[in-house]
């Protein structure tokens, strides 16, 4: 049998974790989702990806290639293709991981997305378990409206960044609330802000969230 | 695979490229000397420098654009793309933390957004969030990249086929779990174990025993 060495991931207590918190599909989802952003952030996915790309048989380029290439470096003119914000904010989430981008279309196709504050749009995701999960749209600046029922909540950003009284979060990021703590993420200001969040809503749940603020919590 | 390192039709790159048979990394010499030009690019717009890495590179990130599922057009007008923001950010290149590939294909990445709008394909992507800020990467200390580079590379050579291939669906095509099991017919609970320990043995953190 082949053990893996110790790491975030893989050691067994976190293994032991990872099979209880699955038992509910919105903690699954966090879950993989999380691994899912840090095992891609990891620099050997890209040096990987840079010696494929090495292997690629290479595709025959028009003859002028090069010499456009020389016209659009002396024109200095501005990319075409360049990444930016597009008008529809679902485009955006081609950031999202894999694991959560099924459950995002799923639910578009359900009950789609709707406002619920100034600048916060949510799409619940209905993942059939008793922890709710649902991904939050939030526009830059604004702040999600505070929540009424009591649990805990947890945070994944998937796109952007927000603050909240604990600290300031990007892509791949957790925040951790309890029900007595004040938790009104706000919307960084250079860009919107998408979040999974998951809450156990006042129920008991030790072995799901707990298992989150075991593996991620500050 | 070509034996010789030659495109179908039109005349063959110049440089470097058309002497190595496609399906090859590059070697350490290899890579340091593009490293090298690029840093000619960087500091002096040396124009020969960028001309043989255009030659090299600008038809690889074409066919992984087409792979992506650009077609021919869409790709050469992305990969056109691609090549000029190379010369213009070449000043940011750090020859220490990865090799002209290894940001290469991180520019490239940037650009599949644009394939995906003007194709109909729906966008799995557990890569894209690659470039992110220093408080995502894992606590383990940090290699010389050069040992990374060098490391993947022989790691890829010793994968059996099947595990590397399911490493370039999943982190160069960008599919997502459910689509590699699809394509593959494999169970997806297997994907995603055989994921995880091939990314590891890539990582060179497999346990021996």
């Amino acid at each position: 049998m082949i053990r893996f060495k110790t790491s975030s991931e893989t050691d067994a207590t976190t293994e032991a974790l990872l099979a209880s918190g699955r038992a509910d599909p919105a903690i699954a989802l966090f879950f993989d989702s999380v691994l899912e952003m840090r095992r891609a952030a990891d620099p050997t996915a890209a040096v990987l990806a840079g010696g494929l790309l090495e292997r690629a048989a290479p595709a025959v380029m028009r003859e002028d290639a090069l010499a456009r290439a020389f016209a659009a470096i002396d024109a200095g003119e501005k990319s075409q293709a360049r990444r930016g914000r597009t008008a529809g904010s679902e485009l955006e989430l081609i950031k999202v991981p894999a694991a959560l981008q099924e459950a995002i279309q799923r639910a578009e196709l359900a009950r789609g997305w709707r406002s619920v504050a100034p600048g916060i749009r949510q799409l619940p995701l209905d993942m059939g378990g008793a922890v709710s999960a649902e991904i939050l749209r939030i526009a830059p600046g604004a702040m999600t409206p505070r929540h009424t029922h009591k649990g805990r909540e947890a945070t994944l950003c998937l796109v952007g960044g927000f603050s909240d009284g604990r600290g300031s979060y990007g892509p791949g990021e957790v925040s951790l609330a309890d029900p007595d703590v004040t938790h009104q993420p706000r919307g960084d200001d250079d860009g919107v802000c998408f979040v999974l969040a998951v809450t156990d809503a006042g129920l008991k749940f030790q072995g799901a969230l707990g298992a989150i603020q075991k593996l991620f919590g500050a | 695979m070509r034996s010789d390192g030659t495109g179908p039709k039109g005349s063959p790159p110049k440089g470097s490229g058309d002497a190595r048979p496609a399906g090859d990394s590059l070697s350490a010499a290899e890579r340091e000397r593009f490293s090298d030009l690029l840093v000619a690019v960087a500091s002096s717009k040396d124009r020969d420098a960028y001309s043989e890495l255009f030659a090299y590179y600008a038809p690889r990130v074409k066919s992984y654009l087409m792979r992506l599922g650009a077609d021919a057009g869409l790709a050469e007008e992305i990969a056109q793309d691609v090549m000029v923001t190379l010369w213009r950010k070449a000043d940011m290149f750090d020859r220490k933390q990865a090799s002209v590939s290894t940001w290469i294909f991180r520019i490239a990445r940037n650009r599949r957004i644009d394939v995906f709008r003007r194709t109909k394909r729906p966008a799995l992507d557990p890569e894209e969030t690659m470039i992110l800020p220093q408080a995502m990467e894992a606590p383990e200390a940090r290699v010389e990249a050069q040992e990374t580079e060098t490391r993947v590379r022989a790691a890829m050579k010793d994968l059996p086929p099947e595990q590397l291939e399911m490493l370039k669906l999943a982190f160069y095509e960008g599919l997502s779990h459910r689509e590699i099991a699809d394509r593959l017919d494999v169970p997806l609970g297997t994907v995603k174990s055989r994921i995880r320990l091939a990314f590891l043995k890539m990582k060179g953190r497999l346990g021996d025993e």
